[in-house]
């Protein structure tokens, strides 16, 4: 009896939480779902797939299927090489990452970001070439930095090698997102690198003549 | 009791619907792939060494494919088909990168990004290296960007690969670049010393 009545508190609260959950939602956004998570094969010895699996993205966005439609192709300027961690339920930022440190953005190997041609960010120019791309988050801006210390573990960042740095400021989405992700979205000057996870979305803009 | 099911029926049907709006992106970002993609380096595990300060030789070589799993599927006649060009791996075309001169099959390959393919074979596969980057799979696959084709053996593995494997060894020359799937076992020669 003190069972089901305690249940039936529980599922009152539920309710109750559920309800204010779903009147605070005005506009229900469109649902959708990640692929499955990628479990590591325990039986692979030689080199066992990554838990956070790596992605590349490139503007123009899609390049390499635009590239196979043998349509008029733009010149290719952008790609990101990075890791893709998984939420799983946790609080990211101000909770895993700790606000002011620094991020790899992303896992394993250090973020790699390279650009096939000159382009400008926030009024700094930045040379054809491979870099590696770091961040430093806090709760209403992140610090973007470009470094030279390419090829390496995203856990060492020598300053010296330290091109730009950047801030952006920090957008709070009322959704969340399970992967961290990383995309281009092009703009009238050129493309902002979008990057996204858990609630927060930042967006950093680069220009170039397209 | 009818009411109190009622009400549990009611609150578990809120509560994943919360539940499921909770879980949608506002913007439209790409998912996760089902063969995720990696990166070797020769030397091996180069930039852990890197920031270990334990580096002993300079970085020669990285390729960044991905990794179709096999999931139970045969893997000749199923997942390869032997003549057929194949992108080893899914996905984007596979990249190699060489950062400094080398020699595979008596070629001398500069330094440079290309685009790596094999035909795989029973007995022997010709592995591919093409100067087209930046592409997807082996659709728009140009003869006449070849750099050099070499072909290499087929050697069995004891262990089973469940993911296409790509990964370097040292040899006297320089390294191997090994590809491991399922029982398969092939080494490409790359010469730098």
């Amino acid at each position: 009896m003190i069972l089901n009545r305690s249940a039936f508190f529980l599922f009152l609260t539920f309710a109750f939480i559920s309800c204010s959950e779903t009147e605070s939602k005005e506009e229900p956004t469109p649902i959708r779902v990640d692929t499955p998570v990628v479990h590591i094969q325990p039986t692979n010895s030689f080199t066992p797939v990554d838990i956070s699996p790596m992605d590349m993205v490139y503007f123009p966005v899609d390049y390499p299927v635009l590239k196979m439609s043998g349509k008029n192709v733009p010149d290719l300027v952008a790609r990101v090489i990075y890791s893709r961690p998984h939420r799983e339920g946790r609080k990211i930022f101000g909770g895993l990452l700790k606000y002011g440190e620094v991020w790899r953005l992303g896992a394993n190997e250090a973020t790699e970001i390279e650009f096939f041609k000159r382009i400008m960010i926030q009024g700094k120019t930045v040379q054809p070439g491979r870099y590696v791309l770091y961040c430093i988050p806090s709760q209403d801006k992140w610090i973007v930095v470009l470094n030279k210390n390419v090829f390496s573990w995203g856990l060492s960042f020598p300053q010296e090698d330290d091109i730009n740095r950047f801030e952006i400021p920090v957008e709070t989405l009322n959704a969340s997102t399970e992967f961290f992700t990383m995309f281009f979205e092009p703009t009238e000057k050129g493309a902002n690198l979008v990057m996204t996870w858990d609630e927060i979305l930042t967006r950093l803009p680069l220009q170039f003549q397209k | 009791m009818q009411m109190k099911k009622m009400i549990t029926l009611f609150s578990l049907a809120v509560f994943s619907f919360g539940f499921s709006f909770g879980q949608s992106a506002e913007e439209d970002v790409p998912g996760i792939d089902k063969s995720p993609m990696d990166m070797s380096y020769y030397p091996n595990n180069y930039p852990v060494l890197k920031i270990q300060d334990k580096v002993s030789e300079p970085v020669v070589s990285r390729v960044i494919y991905s990794r179709p799993h096999l999931n139970g599927r045969p893997i000749v006649g199923g997942l390869l088909e032997y003549g057929k060009l194949w992108r080893l791996g899914a996905n984007e075309a596979t990249e190699i990168d060489f950062y400094k001169d080398v020699v595979i099959g008596n070629k001398k390959v500069n330094k440079g990004r290309y685009t790596l393919y094999a035909i795989p074979g029973e007995k022997e596969w010709t592995m591919i290296i093409n100067k087209e980057t930046d592409t997807w799979g082996a659709f728009i696959y140009d003869e006449k960007k070849d750099v050099v084709r070499i072909k290499v053996p087929v050697n069995g593995n004891k262990q089973v690969a469940e993911a296409f494997s790509m990964t370097f060894e040292k040899t006297n020359a320089g390294c191997n670049l090994l590809l491991l799937w399922d029982k398969i076992r092939v080494a490409m020669p790359i010469a730098f010393k």
